[in-house]
């Protein structure tokens, strides 16, 4: 492992940690504003993870070890699956990290913990919001990977790394593919981080909600890290995005300037596609549970259409 | 000049934003964006068709463009706009035969089918020249997708919406494979708005008496008398 890699590790984590609550918070704030009220401040994310940490802990009588180790288990997957998705560096790959097979079971691991801790916690709304999740998770696998598949056949590689560099040496933004592709990965990222059409991230007492309602029974520093690795798993979701459609500014050697104008070029990009988001959520009103599946059918048709065009063209 | 690669590339786009244009025909429940989106469907094509003229210069092209525009993008929708808001009917969520998440994958297989089908009828062609093979393949695709819509829903509102996307289909296939004489798409657009002027009529009051029908033109606001019918 070169020095330049364990640079690329420190600095990837680094910045997605910082990151990650900026990007979130700036949804909210765009979502508040089309709907005419002012909003938390941009970084109120921030100081809502601080006051988690200095809170205490307090877990059901009924949880089990479960519980105590699910916000680990969460953050340490969802970390480890950051170092696949370079943010503003693209290093040589080494021993698997960047292999696309091994992200989506990395954020899989992540989201059957998370489901088991709401189950673990005994309460009701725990139990539906797990039941809901997996149910979805069962639905939107076949279309994740079938995009995932689209992506490497159009980048001939199943790596990240590679399919970043191999974006970022084309360097064209409009071709057809590539619309068709981040269509697809957009609505990806609205599944996996439980954005309004198919989840509500604002609620934590309607009966709809699937992602806050595993969360209900967490408190204090794990709260804390469940927030957190949530808006990491957004974070990440969008550089694949991000880095993949537009990939102008991303740096392939380690230079201080090189990495700086790739931070303040992908904190701008972020910015930009938060808030897409953020309109795309506030202008949506959120689906049936049964109608979500539609949603899903858009991205697997696209990224067969893709695949059916690679191939065969 | 402009370079006809960059034009290809560019017509090789708008290709995906008719894609995702007929995704959306066939799965879309609010009929207001229903129409929107048929006439951003209809002005993809007269781009598409300006784009052409700039490649080949046959000036067919550019009139094909001028008349789509006014009929498909202006007149047409502007119809099925005002006929909605008199009959007040906001959304079509009713379907025969498929679901929309259905009709989306049998249109990808259909699309499969076509592109075969076409590679085996014009072969050599889809190499040599690859945008129009795709725009062939397009044009037949958009069609079955325009029929699949016109027989999966229920309101005649979207059963319209999906023959004129039908007949987009004809448009784009005419653009790329064959000389469709002018005077053929020009009486295809005088039939499509005399069928979108039948629907006005026949949406209202298809399944009612001569008597009732008359009642129900007032009650819509369709047909205002001057004297008071007693």
């Amino acid at each position: 492992m070169s020095t330049d890699f364990i640079l690329y590790l420190l600095l990837n984590t680094a910045l997605v940690l910082l990151i990650a609550p900026l990007f979130s918070g700036l949804i909210k704030k765009v979502k508040a504003w089309t709907q005419g009220r002012q909003g938390p401040p941009l970084f109120q994310q921030y100081f809502v993870l601080v006051k988690l940490v200095k809170k205490e802990v307090i877990y059901s009588p009924n949880a089990s070890w479960v519980m105590r180790a699910a916000p680990l288990v969460n953050m340490a997957a969802i970390l480890v699956a950051a170092l696949f998705v370079p943010l503003v560096f693209v290093p040589e790959p080494v021993g698997g990290i960047g292999n696309i097979i091994l992200f989506m079971y990395l954020l899989a691991l992540a989201r059957f913990f998370m489901a088991l801790a709401g189950l673990d916690a005994g309460s009701s709304f725990g139990g539906m919001g797990s039941s809901r999740e997996m149910s979805f998770s069962a639905i939107i696998e076949p279309t994740t990977i079938i995009v995932f598949a689209a992506l490497a056949i159009v980048f001939k590689s199943l790596d990240i790394f590679a399919m970043f560099a191999g974006s970022l040496a084309t360097g064209t933004l409009a071709t057809p593919t590539l619309i068709l592709i981040g269509i697809s990965l957009f609505i990806i990222l609205v599944v996996e981080t439980s954005r309004i059409p198919v989840d509500n991230p604002e609620t934590h007492l309607e009966l709809t909600m699937v992602h806050e309602g595993m969360l209900l029974e967490q408190s204090g520093k794990n709260l804390a890290l469940m927030e957190l690795s949530a808006a990491v798993k957004l974070t990440i979701m969008m550089a694949l995005l991000i880095n993949l459609v537009i990939p102008a500014g991303l740096a392939l050697t380690l230079t201080t300037a090189g990495i700086l104008l790739a931070a303040l070029l992908f904190v701008l990009k972020g910015s930009v596609l938060a808030v897409i988001i953020g309109l795309f959520e506030a202008s949506m009103a959120k689906k049936r549970l049964f109608q979500v599946p539609s949603l899903f059918a858009m991205a697997f048709f696209f990224s067969t259409l893709i695949i059916i065009i690679e191939v065969l063209a | 000049m402009i370079e006809s690669a960059f034009l290809a590339g560019l017509i090789k786009v708008l290709f995906v934003g008719i894609i995702i244009t007929a995704a959306y025909l066939i799965t879309a429940r609010n009929l207001m964006s229903l129409v929107s989106v048929y006439s951003l469907q209809s002005f993809t094509l007269v781009i598409i068709a300006l784009l052409l003229y700039l490649i080949e210069g046959s000036p067919v092209l550019l009139a094909i463009a001028a008349i789509t525009f006014a009929s498909k993008v202006l007149i047409i929708p502007y119809f099925i706009a005002t006929i909605q808001e008199k009959i007040r009917i906001k959304r079509d969520i009713q379907f025969h035969f498929l679901s929309p998440t259905s009709s989306l994958l049998l249109s990808m297989g259909l699309m499969l089918l076509v592109y075969i089908a076409l590679s085996q009828v014009m072969e050599g062609i889809a190499e040599r020249e690859n945008l129009f093979f795709f725009g062939s393949v397009l044009g037949i695709s958009l069609m079955l997708m325009g029929m699949m819509v016109t027989f999966s829903r229920k309101r005649a509102l979207t059963k319209v919406l999906g023959f004129l996307s039908m007949e987009n289909g004809v448009l784009l296939f005419g653009l790329f494979v064959t000389e469709l004489p002018f005077i053929i798409e020009f009486l295809i657009v005088i039939d499509l708005i005399i069928l979108v002027l039948l629907t006005t009529i026949l949406t209202v009051g298809l399944d009612s008496t001569l008597e009732d029908y008359h009642k129900r033109l007032h009650r819509f606001h369709l047909w205002e008398d001057t004297e008071e019918v007693a």
